[in-house]
């Protein structure tokens, strides 16, 4: 598509924090990129229930749990797991090219 | 460059407090650990339900009330982590526990969520901070905190305030619009739940649960007040995580009851550590944050202290 964003090396896939999510700055911004089991997953690193940095939060699977109040969203789509987050977080088209990480941003 | 708010745990790491790999490690979730504890504490729980039924015809009901009524104030203890989901890996069963418990102690579960989420963004700030307790001015005000009848009040206040569907101007702040009908609907639920367990001890005429449950419910939350103002009350108000809240060095029964709480800085240093893991977190920060160690009594020893001073001013 015409309008579709560019796609953006964002770190190489050997940095990654195996199972776990990095941090990564994309310009102005902050970005989580997690490891799961079913592959990799990016989305805006600050949680947009209370603005903390999800990247120092516990991750299980394909959950990422904010570390000030816990409240938690599934990676793959950005949908709230469970309270207090309410709303969707931002997530990034994702894919792995010639051992780069690259989202659509 | 968009800026994550800086909390206990961002600083802790900034300044090498603990290091990532450290905090992946303290995170970690099992329900095992969750499971045990639970089990041991309804184990604890059928033994001073026991005592009751053995002391009913006689004086000695109302010290095992008493004891029943310490263990079942605990469970907020219990409530407390499920709102965290630190008591374990599978989150739903937190919600469920937490759901249990606050039933128990007449504290709904999604609201208690709400409030302490500000109560970890706002400790102990003034006029913000929602669970905060302030220093008593006095003693007779000292020891109705301690009564806990400002506390039932509030409680009971805040219930039928829900349950009309109605939000104070606090609650307005910290409670997201979309879940203030949930807030509402639990209120309205939890009180039909006690309405039913009454009517049913009516046309059953087994008031038993008075005896196991109500009067031991209010002759215990004294001991809970007494615990949870050792957490903050006269430590200064202010943001810094390392002077705002006392961890207090407590006996193993009284560590187990509490699930870890008695760690509170920690816990309010990285949220995320389930309360199995408190005490190693402690090894790791108790160079950095106000510890007590002469546990509740010498908490509550400065507490009086500042409160004499204050008078004398």
């Amino acid at each position: 598509m015409a309008d579709e964003k560019p796609w953006k090396d964002v770190i190489e896939v050997t940095r990654l924090e195996k199972n776990w999510v990095t941090r990564v700055e994309l310009g102005s911004r902050l970005i989580a990129i997690y490891d799961t089991p079913s592959g990799v997953f990016a989305s805006l690193a600050l949680c947009n229930h209370g603005g903390a940095d999800l990247c120092d939060g516990y991750f299980d699977g394909h959950v990422i749990e904010c570390p000030l109040h816990q409240g938690a969203f599934d990676v793959r789509d950005g949908h709230p797991v469970s309270a207090p987050a309410t709303r969707p977080m931002k997530v990034f088209e994702t894919r792995i090219e010639n051992g780069m990480v690259q989202i659509r941003a | 460059m968009s800026k994550a708010i800086v909390t206990p745990l961002t600083q802790a790491l900034a300044e090498g407090k603990l290091t990532r790999e450290e905090l992946k490690g303290f995170m970690q979730r099992s329900n095992g650990p969750g499971l045990r504890h639970l089990t041991l504490c309804g184990l604890v729980l059928a033994c001073t339900t026991t005592l009751v039924t053995l002391a009913w015809d006689s004086w000695l009901i109302w010290p095992a009330m008493f004891l029943q009524g310490i263990v079942l104030v605990h469970y907020f203890s219990l409530q407390h982590e499920c709102v965290h989901y630190t008591v374990f890996r599978t989150r739903w069963l937190n919600e469920l526990v937490g759901q249990i418990c606050g039933l128990i102690i007449v504290l709904p579960h999604r609201f208690f969520r709400y409030e302490h989420c500000d109560h970890h963004t706002y400790t102990q700030l003034t006029g913000e901070d929602p669970e905060q307790i302030p220093l008593p001015k006095s003693l007779g005000e000292y020891l109705l905190y301690l009564s806990a009848l400002p506390y039932w009040r509030g409680k009971f206040t805040e219930l039928f305030r829900h349950a009309f569907g109605r939000l104070s101007e606090a609650e307005l702040r910290f409670i997201p619009k979309v879940e203030y009908q949930a807030v509402y609907r639990d209120a309205r639920r939890m009180l039909a739940i006690y309405v039913a367990i009454f009517l049913g001890m009516a046309i059953t005429g087994w008031w038993g649960l008075i005896w196991y449950w109500i009067i031991p419910l209010i002759l215990g939350e004294p001991v809970m007040r007494f615990i949870r103002m050792t957490e903050h009350v006269g430590r200064p108000t202010v943001a810094q995580m390392s002077e705002n809240t006392r961890t207090n060095l407590v006996s193993a029964p009284w560590a187990f009851l509490c699930w870890n709480m008695n760690y509170h800085a920690e816990h309010h240093y990285v949220s995320s550590v389930p309360f199995h893991a408190l005490p190693r977190l402690h090894e790791k920060l108790k160079d950095h944050i106000h510890v007590e160690p002469g546990g509740y009594l010498a908490a509550h020893r400065e507490i009086l202290r500042q409160i004499r001073q204050r008078s004398r001013v």
